[in-house]
């Protein structure tokens, strides 16, 4: 058994510098393009585009199911992911021979077989189907 | 609360800002000339000469020698007339999550090479420096090394969807919309197959850190050879994921013109481009790490785990590099070669092939895990049966029966009954090619 290294907060000192770093990267390039560039606004320049035609309606309209479904189908498998990912890292310390050790095999195998299930499941509903 | 601590941690600290301050620019400075090559690969493929003008010499005659054949200030003129550039916005756009996209989009994409292990260990000599006290020891010469490890990179990949839903959405236009939703549902089918691949490798290190799995490879040889599936899933998902050919139908351009930056100009639709090409570099170095065997290269001295001076450091910082260059490339090849997957077949990839895929391929790994068989012919040779099966299996498996071909009667390939079309002159020419009557082709 193998236990995760203590967390030291101060490790992720190096994050925060990094996600200044790219704010003010990102910020500054908007400025300086505001600042340089030209302002030359128009009455047909300014709706959407929409290959030259005057748009039609808002784009913010009903759309898909499909997605919806996605989405959801996308949270079981992922939070299933998730969770498996810290009996991925202590699983290969385990001792075959110790007793009890073939139970973090089989019960991983009966998570995943529920996950199975839900796919299957998923598949008869027809969430994948996407014509 | 101290935060700096005194110890290894303020060591590695020491290592880190200096890196992160060059990698960032050196990252930058990668994607400009990465658009340069992917524009030079393609026009080699499509048979032309590519950008061959642009040199340094800013049209100044003194500066002349400086004229360069090959087009290699191309990105650099690029960069400046994106900041020339009128930065304009629709008037029905959402006006802040319209300016917020390029910046969600392009931060995930800029944080996340922070924990690659460019350069292995490096040992530093025990010195004193002012605010961080006494330092010295071995560290990893890479923008950080804290212990969430490669799921670090896996979560902050996974924010890059959030840029491109809201670019999509606050543009208020039917393209951006459409090709924001279908960039977001696929990345995040693909988040899944990619999070398999990774757990049979993490199986298989038993281990988060970075540098534990490269230790692993220089032991045991590379991943890709023992563990050729998981490999190939991997690198099909970070395709998908960067929403790069031939999975790039969030920006099909004869369905959807731009995808989800239509509306964006200036410098905040380059933010979108460069947050693409720095997503690559991420990706193919996350794919080095797990499956290249990071900085290591076999059977050349002075790239091994245990030479940890700084030249050796860069050294490996170099090897990393190239490889992850070498692989962009690969993908740009791929981008210029291989035809895009409709919409609806990139979704029957993603959900009925490759999760059911990883799904076994990780009980699989974990079998052979659990039985201690994890030397690379073993995992290899499970690969092997596992591919033989996945082969007797696949015809039995229900039909995909909406995607047949529409036939249309009196098209060459489907022509009406009783009538012959010919498809093939004489001469093994095809029928465009004949000559013209009374001409000598030119061959």
């Amino acid at each position: 058994m193998t236990t995760l290294a203590a967390t030291e907060l101060a490790d992720y000192f190096p994050l925060i510098v990094i996600i200044m770093m790219a704010v003010t990267f990102s910020v500054a390039n908007v400025a300086l393009t505001l600042l340089l560039g030209p302002k030359r606004d128009g009455k047909v320049k300014s709706i959407a585009y929409e290959s030259g035609m005057n748009p039609i309606g808002t784009a913010r309209k009903r759309f898909n199911v499909r997605f919806y479904l996605i989405a959801m189908v996308f949270l079981v498998f992922d939070v299933e992911v998730i969770f498996l990912y810290p009996w991925a890292v202590t699983f290969p310390n385990v001792d075959r021979l110790a007793p009890g050790a073939s139970e973090w095999l089989i019960r991983i195998l009966f998570f995943l077989f529920t996950t199975v299930v839900a796919y299957l499941y998923g598949y008869r509903k027809g969430v994948f189907k996407f014509d | 609360m101290d935060i700096i601590p005194t110890g290894l941690t303020a060591t590695q600290i020491f290592i880190s800002l200096p890196f992160i301050a060059i990698m960032v620019h050196v990252i930058l400075g990668a994607c400009a000339y990465l658009i340069y090559i992917e524009r030079k690969v393609c026009s080699y493929i499509q048979d032309r000469v590519g950008p061959n003008r642009v040199g340094f010499d800013f049209g100044l005659k003194w500066l002349s020698f400086l004229k360069g054949a090959l087009g290699l200030g191309q990105p650099l003129a690029d960069g400046i007339k994106f900041l020339l550039k009128e930065d304009y916005m629709p008037k029905s756009a959402d006006r802040v999550l319209f300016t917020l996209a390029p910046a969600t989009i392009v931060i995930p994409a800029m944080i996340g090479f922070l924990i690659i292990p460019w350069g292995g260990y490096i040992d530093i000599p025990d010195m004193s420096v002012p605010l961080l006290g006494d330092i010295g020891g071995r560290v990893v010469l890479a923008g950080a090394n804290f212990n969430a490890g490669v799921i670090y990179l896996l979560a902050v990949a996974s924010l890059g969807v959030y840029g491109v839903v809201l670019g999509g959405w606050a543009s208020n236009n039917k393209y951006s919309f459409l090709g924001g939703l279908r960039a977001s549902a696929q990345m995040v089918s693909y988040e899944i197959p990619l999070g398999l691949s990774l757990m049979c490798v993490l199986l298989i290190c038993g281990t988060i850190m970075p540098m534990g799995i490269i230790e692993h490879q220089v032991q045991n040889g590379w991943l890709i050879f023992a563990h050729p599936l998981a490999a190939i899933l991997f690198f099909v998902a970070i395709l998908a994921e960067a929403n790069r050919a031939p999975f790039d139908n969030a920006e099909a351009e004869q369905e959807l013109v731009g995808g989800y930056h239509t509306e964006y100009s200036s410098m905040r639709f380059a933010l979108f481009f460069l947050a693409e090409y720095m997503h690559m570099i991420t990706s193919c170095a996350f794919f080095t790490l797990l499956f290249l065997g990071g900085f290591h290269l076999p059977a050349i001295p002075g790239l091994g785990i245990e030479d940890t001076s700084i030249v050796a450091g860069l050294l490996k910082l170099g090897v990393f590099f190239t490889k992850v260059v070498l692989l962009i490339t690969f993908m740009i090849i791929i981008r210029w070669t291989v035809p895009r997957l409709r919409y609806d077949q990139v979704m029957f990839l993603g959900w009925q092939s490759m999760i059911p895929l990883g799904m076994v391929m990780l009980v699989m790994t974990s079998v052979m895990v659990f039985y201690e068989w994890t030397a690379w012919y073993e995992l290899l040779a499970a690969n092997v049966v596992l591919t033989a099966l996945v082969f007797l299996v696949m015809p039995v498996l229900p039909k995909n029966k909406v995607n047949k071909r529409i036939p249309m009667y009196g098209s060459r390939f489907n022509p009406m009954p009783g009538e012959r079309v010919e498809t093939s002159a004489p001469g093994g020419l095809a029928t465009e090619d004949r000559p013209v009557e009374g001409t000598v082709p030119a061959m």
